[in-house]
C-alpha cells in the first residue's frame, strides 16, 4: 500500500509522527518524511496516523 | 541580536553592540490590565512594529508566520504546566493538572496521545452528527416560541455540556451537574486560584469519583463508543494506567465544555454584527463548516496558547532565553494583513488555517468533535433563529486568555 501526504495542506503538527513513528518522522531540516510504500503489517498504524492528522492530509491506498 | 525573556544582559560585546545599533525598542503590551483587548489598536500597532512584543508575562508572538513556526518549535514546550506551582498550590487539582496530557511532553505525551486517539477519530465523531442535531433542535424548541433567550444559558452551555454527556454515555439530564463541577474546577485558571482552592478541590474530587463510577459501570457494560474506546486503551495497563485513564476523561470534560460554550457564543455575536452572513448561512447550510472556521479565525475563544523555552535559542535574530514564557496570539496572527489581505468576516472566502485549536504536538485532540458539533449547531440556528440581535447587556469575560460571553440576551424571529 502507498502512503501519500498532501504537503500543500500539511501544517507539520507531527501528529502522524506520534501516531506512527515507524512511518513518519521529521528530518534535520524539520521537514516531514515518510515511508511511501508500506506492507500489510503497517497499514493499521498508517490509518491511525491518517485519522490523527488534524488537517486530514494523509491518504492511504 | 537583542535579548529577551528575563532581559538580563550577558557579557557578550558583539551582542551588546548589535543591541545598541539595531534593536528598536520592542513594543510592550500590558496584558494584565483588565481593559486590555487582544483586538485593540495597540496590538495591531505592535504587530506592525515587530513580530514580538514584551508583556507582563513574557513575550507575545503576533504575526501569522511566526505563530505557525512557534507552534511546532522543537525548543518550546507547552507552558501552563507550572500554573499550580506558580500559585503555590498543591492537592488533587494540582496532581491532575501536572500529570494530564496537556502538561506532558516527549515520549510520555506521545504515549498518552496515541492511547486517546482512537476515541477521537473522525469516523467515530462523524457518526455522532445526528445526535448533535437532535440536541440542538431540542434546545431551540425550548426557547424559540419566546423569540428571545439568553444564548449562553439556554443554548451554548447546555449544548456544549450535552455533547460531553453524549460522549460519556450519560443522559442529557446530567448536564447541569457536569457543567457546575467543570465551572468550579475552572476557577483554577483564574487569578483567584489560591483563594478558591477549597471549591476547586471539592469539585475535582467529585469529578474523579463521578468518573470512577462511570468507568466501573462501562467496564461492566462494554460498548464501542467514545468512552468504550478509552476503556479499551486501558486494557494494557503499561500503556495506559487506571489513573491515566481517569485523568484523560477528566481532561475531556474540563477541556471540552467552556471552550465550546464560549466559541459558539462568539459565533453568535460575530454573526449578529454581520447579519448578511447569517442570512447567507440560512440560505446555504453547506457553508456551516466554513462558517465555524471563519468564526474561529476572527474570534477564537483561546486567544493565545502558552509556550516555554526549554533551552536558549535564537529566532529571527533574537535570543530567547531558557525559561522564557511565550504567548502565541492566535487572533492577532489570523488578522495579520501580511497573510489576510482583506481580513473582514466572510464565510465564503478561501482562507489559510486559523490557530483556534492551537497546533503542533498539543493540537486540540477534541477538534473533530468541536468542529462537528459547532457545524451542526450553526446550520440549525441559522435556519431557526432569524435576524438575531442583542436584547440587553452582554456580559463578557476579559478579551484575552480564554474569552467569550457569560450572558448574551438575544431576540430573534422564530422560523
Ligand atoms: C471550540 C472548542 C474547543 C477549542 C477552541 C479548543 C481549543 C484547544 C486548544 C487551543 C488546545 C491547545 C492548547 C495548547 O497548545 O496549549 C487544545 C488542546 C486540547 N483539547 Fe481542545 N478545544 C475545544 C474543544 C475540545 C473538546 C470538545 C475536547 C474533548 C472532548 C478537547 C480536548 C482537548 C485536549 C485533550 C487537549 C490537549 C491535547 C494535547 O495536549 O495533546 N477540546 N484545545
Ligand atoms: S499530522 Fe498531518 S499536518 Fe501534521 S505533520 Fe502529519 S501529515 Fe502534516
Amino acid at each position: 500500500m502507498k502512503v501519500h501526504v498532501n504537503i500543500d495542506i500539511c501544517l507539520l503538527h507531527g501528529q502522524c509522527v506520534i501516531a506512527a513513528p515507524e512511518i513518519f518522522s521529521f528530518d534535520d531540516n524539520g521537514d516531514l518524511v515518510w515511508v511511501a510504500e508500506i506492507d500489510d503489517s503497517q497499514v493499521a498504524d498508517a490509518e491511525a496516523a491518517s485519522d490523527a492528522c488534524p488537517e486530514q492530509a494523509i491518504i492511504i491506498g | 541580536m537583542y535579548l529577551l525573556g528575563n532581559l538580563k544582559l550577558t557579557g557578550n560585546d558583539r551582542k551588546m553592540k548589535q543591541e545598541s545599533q539595531f534593536a528598536p525598542p520592542l513594543p510592550y503590551l500590558d496584558v494584565a490590565d483588565p481593559g486590555f483587548s487582544i483586538r485593540s489598536a495597540a496590538v495591531a500597532a505592535a504587530r506592525e512594529a515587530s513580530w514580538v512584543a514584551r508583556t507582563n508575562y513574557g513575550l507575545a508572538v503576533l504575526r501569522y508566520d511566526d505563530v505557525q513556526k512557534m507552534l511546532r518549535h522543537p525548543k518550546l514546550r507547552q507552558g501552563s504546566y507550572r500554573w499550580p506551582a506558580l500559585n503555590d498550590v498543591t492537592g488533587d487539582f494540582a496532581r491532575w493538572w501536572e500529570s494530564m496530557l496537556l502538561s506532558q511532553e516527549g515520549d510520555n505525551h506521545a504515549r498518552l496521545r496515541r492511547m486517546a486517539n482512537p476515541a477521537f477519530s473522525p469516523k467515530l465523531i462523524t457518526s455522532l452528527a445526528p445526535k448533535f442535531t437532535e440536541l440542538a433542535n431540542m434546545l431551540i424548541d425550548d426557547f424559540a416560541p419566546k423569540g428571545k433567550c439568553d444564548f449562553i444559558a439556554e443554548f451554548t452551555e447546555p449544548y456544549a455540556t450535552g455533547v460531553i454527556c453524549e460522549l460519556l454515555g450519560l443522559p442529557f439530564e446530567r448536564w447541569r451537574e457536569l457543567a457546575d463541577i467543570a465551572g468550579d474546577m475552572g476557577l483554577a485558571l483564574g487569578v483567584t486560584f489560591k483563594k478558591d482552592l477549597p471549591t476547586i478541590e471539592a469539585a475535582t474530587q467529585r469529578l474523579f469519583s463521578y468518573v470512577e463510577d462511570l468507568v466501573a459501570f462501562r467496564r461492566a457494560n462494554p460498548k464501542d463508543d467514545f468512552i468504550g474506546m478509552l476503556i479499551n486503551a486501558n486494557e494494557d495497563k503499561s500503556q495506559l494506567s487506571d489513573q491515566e485513564l481517569m485523568d484523560m476523561i477528566v481532561l475531556a470534560i474540563f477541556g471540552g465544555i467552556d471552550t465550546t460554550r464560549n466559541q459558539l457564543g462568539l459565533a453568535m455575536s460575530t454573526f449578529i454584527e454581520h447579519p448578511d452572513q447569517w442570512a447567507l448561512l440560512a440560505e446555504k447550510p453547506e457553508l456551516a463548516r466554513a462558517a465555524v472556521e471563519e468564526v474561529m479565525r476572527v474570534r477564537p475563544t483561546v486567544t493565545w496558547v502558552t509556550r516555554e523555552a526549554t533551552e536558549d535559542f535564537t529566532y529571527n535574530d533574537t535570543l530567547i532565553e531558557k525559561g522564557t514564557t511565550l504567548h502565541l496570539f492566535s487572533q492577532s496572527a489570523t488578522s495579520d494583513p501580511r497573510v489576510f489581505e482583506d481580513p473582514s468576516f466572510d464565510i465564503t472566502a478561501e482562507r489559510k488555517p486559523h490557530f483556534g485549536f492551537g497546533g503542533g504536538t498539543h493540537h486540540c485532540l477534541g477538534h473533530f468533535i468541536a468542529r462537528g458539533d459547532m457545524t451542526e449547531a450553526l446550520k440549525l440556528l441559522a435556519q431557526r433563529v432569524k435576524n438575531p440581535r442583542f436584547d440587553g447587556e452582554v456580559e463578557w469575560l476579559p478579551d484575552s486568555g480564554n474569552t467569550g460571553a457569560i450572558r448574551m440576551p438575544i431576540a430573534f424571529d422564530p422560523a
